[in-house]
């Protein structure tokens, strides 16, 4: 079951204070990488949530966000319906295709679950780059952000959606460690576990998976309706499988099944990745090589490899100095 | 459009030609996860490369040359792949070589860049293969059916190795139960080594076969990866019989698909690795049970 230790209550101030200080005094562009990173961080955690707790390494998560943003524009521009709304029915949608994916992969493992989900990405992928209600090649355009005028805040501006994004983040990483600590989350890392003795306990393991992959799914298409509302203007790209890889790529250098690591890894990411393009067109190269050298140093990556060497320290230590009236207590009756 | 016999005789063997080029790449990468239970992304990487270095090398000593030297160089490559990389990850679960190999992808993507830039390269058609065939009543592209002719050869050659010498039942051992064959005093080491090199200079080949016919691109070796892993997948890891199978239904479904029903096209191959993958969770002819 996923827990929070100090590190990782500590990280997570951390992150959550780098946020709101860039979200205070950045200026435009600053503030786009900010709200990059955190509509990436929400696919991540969806990511982490399947691969890190339930073993289910999937490749099409990008085409689940991809299904998303594309649900959301359609629903808002073509359809007519207001903002809100179309909001709730395009995560509501990519839920639903993603518990489809998670029920009929479910028997998969290893890396033919991997196949399988690339294969439901792809599909997905070639569907929305073929039909011309989704605008082909050329995208769509004229996506409209969400509406809080009623409360006086106006989202169109960068700081305001960038700040809107962070809450969006935060409340979503609480959703994921309620499912994570929920009856459903802890049957899931039963069966990555031992599938067979969940099984034999009675468990339907199929329903626990796709139920998971469903609501992994629709984290991803609410991080899809963001993106599109965050750039408004959508193309098949945002499907293809090099995003899934990438979304992959950054939960595996943050740290695998840590929800926190995820985070720090698509800040990582997302700086990496743009003081890298403003060096040398060839930064797939250097993050190839990074990559490379973090799963070949086998440590779970960035925030694995801290937790690894001094979590258990910070703990032992932090208790050592409150428990120690217990110790003489135990002492003394010895 | 004019459906005659000539004009499904024509896509016939243009399903044919996708199939053996697929099947060149499939065969390595399936064979070297049948053995080695290691999956190889960047397998598709190594085939850019060979059309890249057939480029090169056309340039400097004709058609033939890139022909023959672009799989032995590739193969050198692999033989350093090897030693550097996947040696260490043979232990490791199959995430850990999905993404040291997605890493490659990254970092032989960009190398490709810097070495023959972003530009698309093109190879001229030697002259002994220009021009057409008149063959089964239609007329067709040499080249095209000299590339049928060898994948089929390729084929045939191969199932001659696996199944009928000594060293084909040998790696027929090690895909079944490698601690065993080891015991029996087969090196299974230097067998996986062996195999690996040989698969990539096939996915070398490939690549050197197919920059005629396709610009050479840096992101070819994407392209491809694709499509190759649903022939494997659809045909089942580690046997023979899945590539050649799963080759020839990937090639038959993508041609006479964008014939008969265009607008389905692109989904259709997806559909029916999705299919294949709910009835038969490990492909149609899995080289153990």
């Amino acid at each position: 079951m996923f827990r929070h230790n100090t590190l990782r209550y500590a990280v997570l101030v951390l992150l959550a204070s780098a946020a709101l200080f860039q979200a205070f005094t950045a200026e435009y562009f600053g503030l786009e990488i900010l709200t990059e990173i955190l509509i990436l961080a929400m696919l991540v955690l969806a990511l982490d949530i399947v691969a890190g707790f339930g073993g289910m390494v999937s490749l099409c998560h990008g085409a689940l966000m991809g299904v998303g943003a594309y649900a959301y524009a359609l629903l808002s521009t073509t359809a007519g319906i207001a903002p809100p709304v179309a909001m709730v029915g395009a995560v509501a949608l990519t839920g639903a295709i993603a518990w489809a994916i998670g029920a009929i992969c479910s028997r998969s493992h290893g890396i033919y679950f991997i196949m399988a989900t690339l294969a439901f990405g792809q599909m997905a992928y070639s569907y929305v780059f073929e039909a011309p209600i989704f605008g082909g090649d050329d995208g769509l355009g004229g996506i409209a952000r969400l509406d809080l005028s009623f409360v006086g805040i106006d989202l169109n501006d960068s700081r305001s959606f960038a700040l809107f994004c962070l809450v969006v983040l935060g409340a979503i990483y609480g959703v994921s460690v309620l499912i994570l600590r929920s009856g459903l989350g802890r049957s899931l890392t039963g069966v990555m576990h031992n599938e067979q003795r969940m099984r034999a306990l009675g468990l339907t393991v199929w329903r626990v998976k796709a139920d998971v992959f469903g609501l992994s799914g629709m984290i991803a298409g609410l991080a899809g309706v963001l993106a599109a509302q965050h750039i408004m203007y959508i193309s098949p790209g945002l499907l293809s499988w090099t995003v899934s890889g990438e979304a992959l790529v950054v939960v595996i250098l943050g740290g695998l099944g840590t929800l926190v690591g995820p985070l720090v890894g698509a800040a990582a990411f997302v700086v990496l990745k743009h003081e890298l393009s403003a060096v040398t067109t060839y930064w797939h190269l250097v993050v190839g090589v990074i990559l490379i050298a973090v799963v070949m140093s086998r440590a779970n990556g960035i925030f694995g490899w801290i937790e690894a060497r001094w979590g258990d320290r910070i703990e032992r230590r932090l208790s050592d100095t409150t428990r120690k009236p217990e110790a003489k207590e135990v002492l003394g009756d010895a | 459009m004019a459906h005659d016999l000539g004009f499904w005789t024509l896509q016939a063997l243009n399903a044919l030609q996708l199939s053996m080029l697929l099947f060149l790449l499939s065969i390595g990468l399936t064979v070297i996860f049948g053995l080695m239970h290691f999956v190889n992304l960047a397998h598709g990487s190594l085939y850019a490369l060979g059309a890249y270095f057939a480029a090169s090398l056309t340039a400097v000593g004709g058609y033939w040359m890139g022909f023959f030297l672009a799989p032995v160089v590739v193969a050198g490559i692999g033989i350093l792949l090897y030693s550097g990389l996947i040696k260490r990850m043979r232990k490791s679960g199959p995430m850990a070589q999905v993404l040291v190999t997605f890493g490659l992808i990254f970092a032989m993507l960009d190398l490709t860049r810097i070495f023959w830039g972003d530009l698309a390269l093109a190879i001229e058609v030697p002259a002994l293969l220009d021009g057409r065939l008149a063959f089964l009543g239609v007329e067709y592209p040499t080249y095209r059916l000299f590339i049928i002719v060898m994948g089929l050869a390729i084929f045939g050659a191969l199932a001659f190795v696996l199944g009928r010498t000594q060293i084909g039942a040998m790696i027929r051992a090690g895909v079944d139960n490698d601690a065993m064959a080891a015991c029996l005093g087969i090196n299974v080491e230097r067998l996986f080594f062996m195999v690996f090199c040989f698969g990539c200079a096939l996915a070398g080949l490939a690549g050197a076969v197919a920059a005629p016919l396709l610009s050479v691109t840096p992101d070819m070796g994407l392209q491809i990866l694709i499509p190759t892993l649903i022939v494997i997948v659809i045909g089942g890891l580690g046997s023979l019989k899945g590539a050649v199978a799963g080759s020839l239904i990937y090639g038959f479904v993508q041609t006479f698909g964008a014939v008969l029903a265009p607008q389905l096209a692109s989904v259709l191959i997806y559909a029916l690795l999705a299919a294949v993958l709910v009835i038969k969770p490990v492909g149609l002819f899995p080289a153990k049970g």
